[in-house]
């Protein structure tokens, strides 16, 4: 007799970043429907789907409902860091736990969240190091008005900064708009030597394409590189041709083997980092009867190599970090570092960091 | 666009924390793990290490000035309070630790990275502040040693005024305060007109 056991999932299906959290929708799905099938487990997951439609203000309610009106004590999903820290306050007083699949910007390791994507020593830092020394040190920042944007660029600033170079500029886009004409302005009139872009959606989709027609018009602008934390595969359709040429940091691009291993192939990182939210919750209840309702903190309260990859201290993976370049409309991986410890604070910046860059390894195709 | 706020290093950094054993304790461990400071926990005693520590926790409600080594208020690092009543008597006793910062009790799921870089700051200013002020009033106390100097100085110099900028310019050749070419030329006596001072 297998354990039913309910698992919340709260993915907008509609909104700036449908895109995003669709596909982590369909990762945690896919994995409901694999655990469910595995004969060797005995649990059966009863997914309890709310969909708060891109609009802030539904996530709190609807997380409170999907932990008071069923008995699940696990929700997959949120996207924005907004609508994760939106929702934090109603986990610790249920004694629920959100399994967190996005790339976000650090600086939290609740108690109540399993962070499966990844943090800025696993994305920002890395490109950083990877692209200052490439492009050269005259950056300049676009992101969305929120955390993940202020932050990024935060840190951004701190790198670019520390390796001796300047930031020409800084600007943000409330959510949803697509009013780039300063942003490109300002592009036009400083000539970075590259641009980080961490705006979500539509704006940055926007960004993307008014910068191409800006290429086009102003030929000596060049190929001025376009980076991002938060682009993935889901979104490339969306943003079509003028994605040429974008450089992207994740744990996973399609195709790639390292993580999450097994030989199996994902759409994108998203899908994949929900893909192994749901799959390591089974991993941690399976033969555990009983193990559905504890907290997270007693459901982690067993050794190390018993936590599937959980960093006990603060509830992140280790992950490969890879670096790719979108070409024929497509990631290809372009450097690659296998397992980077997670840092949410980065507080280890001198590990991380190291004088020279051994750790780096350049692939050829 | 100036950077305001410096992010410490807290990568190793250590962390004492005078409370009894309790879920505080256990709430506060796990958020310093997760930012990567190292953790000792004590009770009622500090160990004798506990004046290498970068950060104190310490428990206003049951906390007393004899568990410290040091006087109340000069804690060789920021000292945190850890609030659970909010009695104006237990404050008054936290801000006479000079607590750089605060964490209200019961610690949940946040609030120690904010206190930390809070306490970071404000404790680093604080110490500015006094060193500035201890600078200050050394040169106050020496404004009568200026006064004897720019008389001694006058006598060849013809003017007060005169007699300022001589001591002005020792101090520049010297590379010292006006007050540390006072102290020096009156010790010195008096130098014949024309004749320069010579570094001791």
């Amino acid at each position: 007799m297998r354990r039913q056991i309910e698992i919340g999932l709260l993915f907008s299906r509609a909104g700036s970043y449908a895109l995003i959290a669709g596909s982590g929708r369909a990762g945690a799905l896919q994995a409901i429907d694999e655990i469910n099938a595995d004969p060797a487990l005995d649990l059966t997951f009863i997914p309890v789907e709310r969909d708060p439609q891109g609009n802030i203000d539904l996530y709190q309610p609807l997380c409170a409902e999907i932990l008071s009106a069923t008995s699940a004590r696990h929700v997959i999903g949120t996207t924005t860091s907004w609508s994760r820290k939106e929702v934090i306050p109603t986990l610790e007083k249920a004694g629920g736990t959100l399994w967190y699949p996005c790339p976000y910007e650090g600086f939290e390791a609740s108690d109540h969240v399993v962070y499966t994507h990844a943090c800025p020593n696993q994305h920002l830092v890395p490109l950083m190091e990877w692209a200052l020394p490439r492009y050269g040190r005259r950056a300049y920042l676009v992101g969305s008005n929120y955390i993940w944007g202020w932050e990024s660029n935060r840190v951004a600033r701190d790198l670019v900064v520390a390796a001796g170079g300047t930031v020409l500029g800084e600007r943000y886009l409330r959510l949803g708009d697509t009013d780039v004409s300063r942003m490109i302005e300002e592009v036009r009139a400083t000539r970075p030597d590259f641009i980080l872009n961490s705006l979500i959606g539509p704006s940055s989709y926007e960004f993307l394409s008014a910068l191409a027609q800006l290429r086009q018009q102003d030929a000596a602008l060049g190929a001025v590189p376009v980076l991002t934390c938060n682009v993935t595969e889901c979104e490339l359709p969306a943003i079509g041709a003028v994605a040429e040429g974008l450089v992207s940091v994740g744990p996973y691009f399609h195709g790639a083997t390292g993580w999450p291993g097994d030989g199996q192939v994902f759409e994108s990182s998203m899908e994949a980092a929900a893909h192994v939210a749901v799959r390591t919750l089974a991993a941690l209840l399976a033969h555990r009867p009983g193990a559905e309702a504890l907290s997270l903190q007693s459901l982690l309260d067993r050794p190390d190599d018993a936590l599937h990859g959980i960093d006990p201290a603060t509830h992140h993976l280790t992950l490969p970090s890879l670096i790719a370049e979108v070409r024929d409309g497509r990631f290809k991986v372009v450097a690659e570092r296998a397992a980077v410890h997670p840092d949410p604070y980065l507080s280890r910046r001198i590990e991380i960091r190291p004088p020279d860059r051994p750790s780096l390894r350049v692939i050829t195709q | 666009m100036s950077r305001g706020l410096y992010v410490p290093n807290l990568g190793g950094a250590r962390a004492v924390i005078v409370h009894r054993p309790h879920p505080t304790v256990a709430a506060l461990k796990r958020q310093l793990g997760a930012i990567g400071l190292s953790v000792e926990a004590c009770w009622p005693e500090l160990p004798a290490s506990a004046v290498m520590a970068d950060y104190i926790f310490f428990d206003v409600d049951m906390g007393h000035d004899s568990q410290f080594p040091w006087k109340p208020g000069d804690a060789p690092m920021p000292m945190i309070a850890l609030i659970g009543s909010e009695a104006p008597g237990r404050i008054e006793w936290a801000l006479s630790q000079k607590a750089a910062g605060k964490i209200l009790k019961p610690v949940g799921d946040g609030g120690v990275f904010s206190a930390l870089l809070i306490a970071r700051q404000t404790f680093d200013a604080r110490n500015a502040m006094a060193a500035e002020i201890a600078d200050l009033r050394a040169r106050l106390s020496e404004r009568q040693t200026v006064v004897q100097a720019v008389m001694l100085l006058a006598r060849t110099a013809g003017s007060e005024e005169r007699a300022y900028d001589q001591l002005r310019q020792m101090a520049m050749s010297w590379r010292v305060t006006i007050e540390q070419a006072a102290a020096r030329m009156i010790a010195h006596g008096a130098p014949a007109a024309g004749s320069r001072l010579r570094q001791k």
